[in-house]
């Protein structure tokens, strides 16, 4: 039974740890943090196991247990020190740039950079919409919030991330 | 969806988790206490219903039992209470009697 379980496990680790880790990456822009954050989350699944009823009840609370970490370091971070802040963006943006060479990777990781910068709960938002596909019914359910606020987030995320792009990324946007 | 939310989404690809991100997950795993893990539908044994029925029907018996007590003890001690007082009446009367006996005695006397 043990056995078992371990084997489920592992596999639950494989198949979502890259979404944990980069939704733990994109609200934090942390690289140590967002790894401390999936190890957290993939632990406490472990707890909790044997409530997990399947393979996409397992996902969804994954990504609920991982936005909500993440918005618990984010707060505890920001209670520490702002100067902080600064250097980890600083530091995300440069390793996000070294991954990628040409125009189009250079547009996707100013385009994440810019993300970074929008409120938390409108990037929350915008991440589970356009990194997990998630309708606003199933990023409501995933982040405990109401429809309409979740609407209003999307909708005033994606308009600050274009007014945003608009004047820092212009020779990318055609 | 426009060709802006288009870049957005491929901006936001699911970005690979460091290598050893799952080696250091098992490590931790291991280090903690074995959880006992115990699958959702395995039924507790009987023993465990009864036992619990047994402890349940004790305590209320002697719940039952205690508030049975305490009630024949106040009335108990209502009625000796209410015994005293009628003695105590009792006594009254008698001297009030005796009293009235020697009044009235005084009185034929002083008459005569």
């Amino acid at each position: 039974m043990v056995h078992d379980d371990q084997l489920d496990f592992e596999q639950l680790v494989d198949e979502h740890q890259a979404m944990v880790y980069s939704l733990a990456l994109r609200m934090t822009g942390d690289h140590g943090l967002a790894e401390e954050i999936a190890q957290d989350v993939f632990l406490e699944l472990d707890r909790n196991l044997s409530k997990i009823e399947s393979a996409d009840h397992a996902c969804f609370w994954l990504r609920r247990v991982a936005m909500s970490r993440s918005t618990d370091a984010l707060r505890r971070r920001q209670a520490r020190r702002m100067e902080q802040w600064v250097e980890i963006e600083e530091g995300h943006g440069a390793k996000a740039e070294s991954s990628s060479s040409p125009l189009a990777s250079g547009l996707s990781s100013r385009l994440e950079q810019l993300l970074a910068t929008l409120p938390e709960a409108q990037r929350a938002a915008l991440l589970l919409r356009y990194q997990e596909d998630l309708t606003p019914e199933e990023i409501a359910a995933a982040l405990g919030a109401p429809l309409a606020t979740v609407k209003s987030h999307l909708q005033r995320g994606l308009k600050l991330l274009r007014a945003k792009a608009a004047t820092h990324l212009h020779e990318y946007i055609r | 969806m426009d060709e802006f939310e288009r870049e957005l989404r491929q901006a936001l690809g699911r970005q690979p988790a460091p290598q050893d991100l799952k080696s250091k997950i098992m490590a931790r795993r291991a280090q903690q206490p074995q959880l006992v893990r115990q699958p959702r539908s395995t039924p507790r044994p009987h023993v465990f219903h009864w036992q619990r029925m047994a402890a349940s029907i004790t305590v209320a018996a002697v719940l039952a039992g205690g508030l049975l007590w305490r009630e024949q003890e106040q009335r108990r001690r209502g009625e000796e209470a209410r015994d005293q007082v009628l003695t105590a009446l009792r006594i009254t009367g008698h001297a009030l009697d005796h009293m009235h006996s020697q009044l009235t005695a005084h009185d034929h006397a002083a008459e005569e």
